[in-house]
């Protein structure tokens, strides 16, 4: 009886749960019922996640951590379904993130709109393309905060890319400065 | 696929005060998204960047509600026991009475087998 692979790309999956045919990991039709196992979040992260958020001495127990674990996969279960019924409404095919934002909302977590609203943003921000070159004069759509906040984060970037090499000197002066910055002297 | 910066963390760490922008991985996520549904559609690119800070927001306030728990018990080590009281004790958190009392009933009945 041959077995159909699932219709995405299949994925080799860590968890020693998954049943393996042909390097393919079987949909769990067969593990039925067990849905926290089914996919869940790397634990080395979760763990570190955890742990960024109490006090260093604290010890979190193994079972503690999976607990957790556990109920972040079901949150995520919960605003998915959730979410989906809000694209459902609107009629959309597509969940996007103004649905998710919505069923946060709806079911109770509104306290954190606010700031998973600023974190796409930011992402967005990110991953514009980000090779600005000589845009700095005339920008006058940008407020100069917004445009102190790019270049600062432009300068990061840069300084991100010479890591490990030669550090770019800091450049305060916001007047445009050509393509790239002016880079350490190797004249011999 | 274009990372972004590590300094840019930095500056993005400033609403939450936590460095690294996703920690968790966006294709566990997605696949979370789509099992937890047969109804579930297609999801945009950036829905898991979204649920990515849900979860962590989520879990911060889980595990600071737990950790209370815990220092009022007077202890150092955050048990299973008090994720499942700050589950408990939390309207929001309803959706997780069942899953934490599911594994407190599957604890005590490995303990009644051992008896």
């Amino acid at each position: 009886m041959d077995h159909e692979p699932p219709p995405e790309t299949p994925t080799i999956c860590c968890r020693s749960n998954f049943v393996f045919i042909d390097r393919v990991a079987m949909e769990p039709m067969d593990i039925v019922g067990r849905t926290k196992e089914d996919a869940s979040l790397p634990k080395a992260t979760m763990t570190k996640i955890i742990k960024e958020m109490l006090p260093p001495d604290v010890r979190v127990a193994r079972d503690a951590q999976d607990l957790i674990i556990e109920c972040c996969v079901e949150f995520i279960n919960l605003i998915s379904s959730e979410s989906n019924e809000v694209c459902n409404k609107e009629e959309k095919r597509t969940i996007a993130p103004e649905h998710v934002l919505k069923a946060l909302q709806d079911l109770g977590f509104g306290e954190y709109v606010e700031e998973v609203y600023a974190a796409y943003e930011q992402h967005k921000l990110e991953t514009v393309d980000t090779v600005k070159t000589g845009k700095w004069s005339n920008v006058a759509e940008m407020t100069e905060e917004q445009a102190l906040a790019e270049q600062q984060r432009m300068f990061a970037e840069a300084r991100a890319r010479m890591n490990g090499g030669a550090t770019v000197p800091k450049q305060p002066d916001p007047e445009p400065q050509g393509p790239q910055p002016p880079q350490p002297s190797l004249n011999t | 696929m274009k990372r972004p910066g590590t300094y840019s963390g930095i500056l993005s760490g400033g609403i939450s005060g936590r460095t690294g922008p996703h920690l968790l991985p966006l294709a566990r996520i997605k696949k979370i998204m789509k099992k937890s549904n047969d109804d579930v559609k297609m999801i945009t690119g950036e829905a898991p960047i979204v649920f990515s800070k849900a979860c962590e927001l989520f879990i911060e306030e889980i595990t600071k509600r737990a950790w209370n728990i815990t220092l009022q018990g007077k202890r150092r080590t955050l048990c299973k026991e008090d994720v499942a009281s700050a589950v408990i004790t939390t309207d929001i958190f309803d959706f997780l009475v069942n899953l934490v009392s599911d594994s407190a009933k599957s604890e005590e009945s490995q303990l009644t087998t051992k008896a």
